[in-house]
């Protein structure tokens, strides 16, 4: 009885948390990047990673998709387990989008291109339908005019956007975003982070994302993280985050890049 | 208002001494301070006596006989005389292909096979072999060699058809020619047989390159890709494949295929001497070609490679449409100097007593005394051959790259 009770609320938190991840650790040879990583997000959650260069925070969202394979641990992507299993990975790629802090487009494909090759390819959508999906995500992100064109042709602000859509035209459950504006000039963060924010606003998609924009985590953000030497050192709304932080590292950190 | 019609216009400055027109440029190139007019002063003379000897020699003191009595010879090397249509057949249906590629891509293409087609005229019409002792070719010779004109027009209208004139087409009909070619070459089983050791002259080192060409690419990227495999057999077995071919010489391999290999192959093995050769000069060139594609996958930023997979794309679709279309394209001019390569270390197949066409050219002064000192004749013509097919192909290369550039940065 008592184990029935668990095991539904352990159901139920599976079905509301779209990611797991129990005590994850991940070596680079013996450096230990990852130190025991526990923490959960909702679906439609929006969660902000903070934290000094080489906390981890990269390594921490690429092991969500599998770029990084962590040694220890559980990580529970929408229900399904992250191992070795190339079905598993592949499956889960597929839910999960990635935008990079270097673009990362295919500089010898068109921009439509560029979006509708893993639709065609991965989700076997007809060319056409494909096409039409990418001029709407096009038009979404404000450069339905560029769709011509190769990624080369583009300005930095422009090309991270092409890869939000991407991201997108594969319709994934969560979008992961590593310090998407760092690379961009400041006139272009902006264009950025509004579509970003359009994303956020819209309940279904939940967004992790990796960023020192501190305006946008506190307008957009359900909840602020913080990394420090591969550890989660605070984990707190915005409002709680920013105005009494209780944690000796966070007050330090915050004064370093405030 | 006042003024508007009392203003003049400044009278004109003197011409500023000219910078354009030849006066200016020698004066800017040549003449620029007092060394480099001296340079020019004793260089220009110079060049110009040796220009003048050339053109002497060349026009006058030159005798072309041993060329111009054995055109055949040159062309087909000693393949049967009364068979010299199968060839001649051949070269047919491979001008329906330039004709082809002119319609369908224009500019470069356009040029060569005009450039193709005025050669191919010449070799019809040119009075060789009439006025010298030799091998005479024959009119229906002649006729056939001018009918490749026809066959071009065929090819041109073709490309041009909205049907036929697509690049798939080109590249299946190509490759559909190419086998015709080799059994037509060989003889269907009940003809007579020509086998490849009675082939020669340029058609010789032609068909070698265009194999050599056609498995090396392939057989480079799967030893490039092989090389970067996670399985520790496959990558051993790539790198010790590419090092060995790529660290004997050309000319030490071709002598063990031919010595070395009878020894593991039971008696008998139906692979000719001339097989062999060519599949030696293939996989020595396919060893290079891996190692500058491999050099062009580890010239992409990782993050094309993580781009890919976080998409969900299979690992074959990652290296298929992201990473290798890149790298190949990045490492063109390399694979296409391999290319060049490959073409001329064709003639080294003098060494399994094949006659291509330096060899040809080679027993043609050693076997006549009237020709004993005509070598020096002999090797600018082979070398002005050679010549015109790598200039040819680093021309279509640097198109390719041009027409490839667009859009990238
Ligand atoms: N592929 C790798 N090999 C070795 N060390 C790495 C690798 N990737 C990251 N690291 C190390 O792991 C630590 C965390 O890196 P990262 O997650 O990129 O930090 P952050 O994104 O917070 O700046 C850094 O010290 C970094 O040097
Ligand atoms: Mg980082």
């Amino acid at each position: 009885m008592a184990t029935e009770t668990a095991a539904a609320a352990q159901d139920a938190t599976e079905v509301d948390n779209i990611v797991i991840c129990r005590d994850v650790h991940k070596w680079f040879g013996d450096f230990h990047a990852l130190r025991g990583v526990t923490t959960s997000v909702r679906r439609g959650e929006v969660v902000v990673i903070i934290g000094p260069s080489g906390s981890g925070k990269s390594t921490f969202i690429r092991t969500i998709n599998r770029l990084e394979q962590h040694q220890q641990g559980d990580i529970i992507v929408d229900g399904v387990e992250m191992t070795d299993d190339v079905r598993n990975v592949d499956a889960i790629r597929r839910e999960v989008g990635m935008v990079f802090q270097s673009f990362n487009l295919f500089p010898h494909l068109t921009v439509l291109r560029n979006i509708t090759l893993a639709p065609t390819k991965v989700r076997k959508l007809p060319q056409a339908d494909a096409e039409a999906g990418a001029r709407e995500l096009l038009e979404r992100v404000g450069i339905p005019e560029q769709a011509e064109k190769y990624p080369g042709e583009l300005s930095g602000g422009q090309q991270q956007r092409v890869a939000i859509a991407r991201a997108l035209a594969m319709q994934p459950k969560i979008m992961l975003f590593d310090e998407p504006t760092s690379a961009l000039d400041p006139e272009m963060i902006k264009e950025v982070l509004e579509v970003m924010k359009e994303l956020a606003a819209s309940q279904q998609m939940t967004i992790v994302a990796v960023t020192h924009e501190l305006g946008f985590a506190r307008e957009v953000a359900d909840r602020i993280v913080m990394f420090d030497e591969g550890q989660i050192v605070e984990d707190l709304p915005p409002s709680d985050f920013f105005n009494n932080p209780r944690n000796e590292r966070v007050r330090r950190f915050l004064s370093q890049i405030l | 208002m006042a003024t508007a019609d009392t203003w003049q216009p400044a009278p004109s400055l003197p011409a500023p001494r000219s910078e354009r027109g030849w006066i200016g440029w020698a004066r800017a190139n040549l003449f620029a301070n007092w060394l480099s007019g001296l340079v020019t002063v004793v260089t220009v003379p110079l060049i110009a006596w040796v220009l003048w000897r050339i053109v002497a020699w060349v026009f006058g003191t030159a005798d072309w006989t041993l060329i111009a009595s054995r055109p055949q010879q040159y062309l087909i090397g000693l393949y049967p005389t009364e068979l010299a249509w199968r060839p001649l057949a051949g070269w047919l249906l491979v001008s329906i292909l330039f004709g082809m590629a002119a319609a369908m891509w224009g500019g470069a293409a356009r040029r060569i096979a005009i450039g193709y087609g005025a050669i191919t005229l010449l070799l019809g019409i040119l009075p060789y072999g009439m006025f010298h002792e030799g091998v005479v070719m024959p009119g229906w010779i002649r006729a056939l060699i001018v009918a490749n004109l026809l066959t071009m027009a065929v090819g041109y209208a073709l490309g041009r058809s909205s049907h036929w004139g697509r690049p798939r087409t080109f590249v299946v009909g190509g490759i559909a020619i190419y086998v015709v070619l080799l059994v037509l070459l060989t003889g269907l089983p009940g003809m007579e047989q020509v086998p490849p050791r009675q082939w020669g002259g340029l058609m010789l080192n032609l068909i070698l390159a265009v194999s050599g060409i056609f498995f090396a690419f392939p057989i480079g990227v799967l030893l490039a890709l092989g090389r970067r495999s996670a399985l520790p057999v496959v990558k051993i077995l790539c790198v010790v494949f590419i090092e060995v071919f790529r660290g004997v010489p050309l000319i030490t391999l071709l002598f063990m295929s031919q010595v070395l290999v009878p020894l593991a192959l039971p008696e008998n093995f139906p692979v000719d001497s001339v097989t062999r050769a060519a599949i030696t000069i293939t996989l020595f060139s396919a060893a290079y070609t891996a190692e500058n594609i491999r050099g062009g996958l580890q010239g992409l930023h990782p993050g094309q490679a993580e781009a890919a997979r976080a998409l969900g794309l299979p690992g074959w679709q990652v290296t298929s449409l992201i990473l290798l279309p890149q790298a190949i394209r990045n490492v063109i001019p390399a694979i296409v100097g391999q290319f060049i390569a490959l073409f001329k270390d064709t003639s080294l197949v003098y060494i399994v007593g094949m006659l291509d066409i330096l060899e040809m050219g080679r027993s043609i002064v050693q076997g006549n005394v009237q020709f004993a000192d005509n070598g020096r004749e002999l090797f600018i013509f082979v070398a002005v051959v050679f010549w015109i097919f790598t200039y040819t192909m680093s021309y279509v290369s640097r198109r390719v790259e041009r027409h490839l550039g667009v859009g990238v940065r």
